[in-house]
């Protein structure tokens, strides 16, 4: 008994050993992406070993040789790193720890260790990626653990390694809808728990608090997402679609900065007034590592950002208290008609003042203007020009690297970006006595026919103008839009020949597909799903969850739906009762009818009694000769079709119904 | 009104049922709990789902409760790895006290569910020595020895089968009392005194009973002793082409009486000792192939040879004075 087993464990043993260097492989790959190459090779090489001292028989090495290769490869992390604190820096040391931890396996005990270090690095490298590949790696790595745990606690029979993945697969299936009501279900705490390390965030692109040529059309370029949007109602028109972001009202020839709030003028109060329908709307923020929260003009009250706080700027900026480095998500209402207030007058000269001695051509144009006197039409004036005057609306316009850049784009170069022509079009209006300020933000979206979100990417980024004009406020005037009114209606994309990389035409178009085309349909389907998957997976905060909640709440107390779920319920409980029904013989079902209607009469079967000792005591009874008779004959066929050597031949169930019915 | 009388009937019949014959393990009678990687997988859990709420990591949580979901179902098949199986016992060939007592033990398993690893011993042993697997549908028999101190009849100790099978994190275990008993006989004397030869010695001086002339050979017959196996003629012929055995037979020689009689041993000697010395002699006659008469209390076999006998001698030994059922 004891010598098969003491032979045939060793070859075993190393199979498991091998699985466990592949199930481990797997979930070390993804971490190579930004691990520094020598701690991927180093742990490629200790595995390599491990594999090596499996496959060859030889010897783990001994301590001796393995602790000074650990605290080598800890100064390592220390030199690449120069912390062991932060996160990254832990993250290759766990890296590090599982390789070694290979060398130093001796009991089964240190198999489990192994195992739950992995189940930890597969977390850690959603650090670095939670997209729907990396989910489904997640999905093959836990059923390679699962196949290599349940390797470990097979004894005699070992099957291929092909049905143990198979079994860990249904292991994982089974668990997945558990798992999927306690993601949902699970009382969701916000984190974070405690400071995150410094370099928990990478820098990111976004909108930034200054506006320099170049900088815009830089941002253009990024198919990056800003934030979606999911409107409550209908979508308002493309042209109305403003996303307002910082305010800039400083220009200091070049660049375009926020007036820093002045300690000798008292901020005015933010007066709003607002007309039409609401519309309400819910904005999924990207993490941008900035402060500044986007809304569509107008909105009228702050949002509820979770675990951030939310300042209001006096020129209706919305921001956090802290940068945003986690997707976020926060309800506003908005107003497309308002009033910014309309009454009070602008604080003296802060939205006028220009920088002196430059650009003398541009301030005398607009003094010129200035001779007219309504305000709206010296905006009416510029705006004409603009469109009038051969302007070329362009993501590559020549530099102006002068220092009168408003007047060598405007007289000389002609051809420009949104920041150009809003950079101008405001230095031209307070030249021309109207008080007026840059605003950036975004400028429309795409939006996805199959979820109904709006996602506004970098590209939408867009910078327009701001004028006060008497009893009407702040208006917003986008001189982009009287250039390339496309622009406005719909989108960069359409308002821009189509890049051609590498000088090829036709992959321009592939790249920017038509929305009505299989291949834009695919996009948006793709765009859904990974909306989908942020929306419900990567950002499912206690908000969210508590709104699925009281969704669930209202539908359940529908009496359909109770209705519906009893239905099932019950449906269910019959499909079980009839299978196992089913899985009873019918002959032994007549059997059973059999002894129980001879009880009836007065003879039950004993527990412990076969048909032929029943038939025998039957016989013996005093039965009338018919029943009697039959009871026999039925247990005679039954313990023949039961314990005979014959098949049974087709007919015995009628035979027995017929001799069943005679007993009575 | 008769579905209820029914059911209390079942009840009954349920509660008073002891393991007699072959016993099914119904998921009642199967109990778990989490083994020591199974806490620690518990506090793996726990350092997740704080990552997870530390680092704001939707697919941590996903990971998390996949890992928690996976160590439920591993919870259900570890109960169901053993729940359902079939058990039932084997023969328990008697033994002398001193030696292991074999128990011969069946797993079936009736279901559509394979079986692995699981493991089987008495519930005395500290870790269990042996595994069993069971396809579904099909069964395992093993044996397990369990160490005999006193003669008489031994009942199997009570066998626990457990198992952590898939993912080794819950134990699960069972207990089963198989309705199986070994005859155990009494410990043979070391050193004991020669054979107790009666009557006028042998004209030969060797009272072996007819082993003088030989007679020739014949078919071999269940209790020859084995002394007398014609082994050369046996070799002779390869069993598997239609050889037998053969036994040689002698006539002539006088048999002498050797009566092995427990009222003839000196009085003074622990009873224990006697039965150790009678059960000696019994095999001692036999090896030499020396029919012999058996005498033991109330019971009184004639002199004769073969297993048969020697089974009957031995088990009047090993039950002298003892009730014949294992309370």
């Amino acid at each position: 008994m004891r010598t098969p087993r003491f032979t045939a464990p060793l070859a075993r043993d190393k199979q498991d050993t091998l699985l466990l260097i592949a199930s481990s492989l797997l979930v070390l790959a993804p971490h190579a992406a930004h691990l520094p190459p020598w701690v991927s090779l180093l742990c490629g090489a200790t595995l390599a070993w491990r594999a090596g001292v499996t496959l060859l028989g030889r010897r783990m090495p001994p301590n001796i040789v393995l602790v000074p290769l650990a605290a080598a490869a800890m100064v390592g992390v220390l030199h690449s790193y120069h912390t062991l604190l932060g996160r990254d820096a832990g993250v290759a040391m766990l890296v590090l720890l599982v390789a070694f931890k290979m060398l130093e396996m001796h009991a089964r005990r240190d198999l489990f260790v192994v195992v739950f270090l992995c189940y930890f690095l597969v977390l850690t490298n959603f650090f670095y990626s939670q997209t729907i590949p990396t989910a489904l790696l997640m999905l093959a790595s836990i059923v390679a653990l699962l196949a290599t745990q349940l390797s470990f606690q097979l004894t005699g029979v070992v099957p291929p390694l092909r049905t143990r993945l198979w079994m860990g697969a249904k292991l994982l299936g089974l668990a997945l809808p558990l798992a999927g009501a306690a993601f949902f279900l699970f009382p969701r705490i916000e984190g974070p728990l405690w400071g995150m390390p410094d370099d928990a965030h990478a820098a990111r692109t976004g909108l930034s608090d200054t506006m320099a040529p170049g900088q815009m059309s830089n941002l253009a370029q990024s198919e990056d997402v800003a934030f979606r949007v999911k409107f409550d109602g209908p979508v308002p028109p493309q042209p109305q679609l403003y996303w307002r972001g910082p305010v800039l009202g400083r220009y200091d020839g070049r660049t375009w900065s926020r007036v820093r709030p002045s300690r000798f003028v008292r901020p005015q109060p933010l007066a709003l007034s607002v007309g039409g329908t609401p519309v309400g709307y819910e904005v999924t923020l990207e993490p941008s590592n900035t402060r500044w929260l986007f809304a569509l003009e107008m909105p009228r009250a702050l949002p509820d950002v979770p675990g951030h706080g939310v300042t209001l700027s006096g020129e209706l900026e919305f921001q956090s208290l802290d940068p945003i480095a986690e997707r976020v998500r926060y309800d506003l209402v908005s107003f497309v008609h308002y009033k910014l207030q309309p009454d009070a007058s602008p604080v003296d000269g802060q939205w006028l003042t220009l920088p002196y001695g430059i650009n003398p051509r541009a301030r005398a144009e607009g003094q010129a203007i200035a001779s007219e006197p309504d305000p709206a039409r010296r905006v009416a004036a510029v705006l004409r020009e603009f469109a009038q005057g051969g302007f070329v609306y362009t993501l590559q316009p020549p530099l102006l690297p002068g220092r009168d850049a408003v007047d060598d784009f405007l007289y000389g170069t002609r051809a420009g970006f949104c920041e150009h022509y809003a950079g101008a079009f405001v230095f031209l209006m307070r030249a021309a006595g109207v008080p007026a300020r840059v605003v950036t933000g975004y400028q429309g979206g795409d939006l996805n026919p199959l979820d109904g979100y709006l996602t506004v990417r970098q590209s939408d980024a867009h910078a327009w103008a701001e004028v006060w004009l008497p009893h009407r406020g702040w208006v917003r005037v986008d001189p982009t839009a009287a250039v390339a009114p496309e622009r406005v209606q719909r989108g960069l994309a359409q308002a821009l020949p189509a890049p051609a990389p590498f000088g090829l035409e036709g992959l321009g178009r592939l790249l920017q597909p038509d929305p009505d085309s299989l291949l834009g349909r695919l996009r948006y389907a793709i765009g859904a799903v990974n909306n989908g998957w942020n929306q419900w997976v990567l950002n499912y905060t206690p908000q969210r969850q508590q709104n699925l909640m009281q969704r669930l709440q209202e539908g359940l107390s529908h009496w359909q739906s109770l209705a519906l779920i009893g239905m099932l319920c019950a449906m269910l409980f019959l499909v079980r009762k009839f299978s196992q029904r089913r899985k009873t013989d019918p002959v032994d079902a007549l059997y059973s009818v059999l002894c129980q209607r001879l009880g009836q009469l007065g003879l039950p079967r004993a527990p412990d009694e076969g048909p032929t000792a029943y038939a025998r005591r039957i016989a013996d009874a005093d039965l009338p000769p018919g029943p009697g008779a039959a009871a026999t004959e039925f247990l005679r066929r039954y313990s023949a079709y039961r314990y005979g050597s014959q098949a049974p031949g087709t007919g015995l169930v009628p035979i027995l119904r017929d001799l069943l019915s005679r007993v009575r | 009104m008769r579905w209820l009388e029914r059911k209390r009937a079942l009840w009954r019949t349920r509660a008073t049922a002891r393991d007699a014959g072959s016993v099914l393990l119904s998921q009642r009678r199967v109990y778990i709990l989490p083994t020591r990687a199974g806490l620690g997988f518990c506090a793996l859990l726990l350092v997740l789902l704080v990552g997870a709420v530390n680092y704001n990591l939707g697919l941590g949580f996903g990971l998390t409760f996949v890992a928690g979901a996976c160590a439920l179902v591993d919870m259900v098949q570890t109960t169901r790895n053993l729940a359902g199986l079939v058990l039932s016992p084997g023969r328990a060939p008697a033994v002398f006290a001193g030696e292991d007592a074999p128990f011969e033990l069946r797993v079936e398993n009736p279901t559509r569910l394979a079986r692995y690893a699981v493991w089987i011993d008495f519930e005395d042993v500290p870790e269990p020595r042996q595994a069993v697997d069971a396809t579904a549908g099909g069964s395992a028999t093993l044996v397990l020895r369990t160490p005999t101190r006193a003669r008489g009849w031994m009942r199997a100790p009570r066998v626990r089968l457990s198992t952590r099978f898939p993912l080794g994190l819950f134990r699960a275990w069972s207990w089963w009392q198989p309705d199986s008993r070994a005859l155990v006989y009494p410990f043979p004397e070391h050193d004991a005194p020669p054979l107790p030869m009666q009557g006028r010695p042998s004209p030969d001086g060797f009272g072996s009973a007819g082993s003088d002339d030989f007679g020739g050979v014949r078919s071999y017959q269940p209790g020859d002793p084995l002394r007398h196996l014609a082994w050369r003629q046996i070799a002779r012929l390869d069993p598997e082409l239609g050889g037998q055995l053969v036994t040689k037979h002698f006539e002539g020689g006088t048999v002498d009486e050797l009566v092995l009689d427990f009222d003839a041993l000196p009085v003074r000697l622990d009873a224990e000792l006697r039965l150790a010395r009678m059960a000696r002699w019994v095999l001692e006659a036999e090896q030499r192939a020396l029919p012999y008469a058996f005498h033991l209390g109330r019971i009184r076999y004639d002199a004769a040879l073969g297993t048969a006998h020697q089974a009957a001698c031995l088990r009047a030994l090993a039950l002298y004075g003892l009730a014949d059922d294992p309370a």
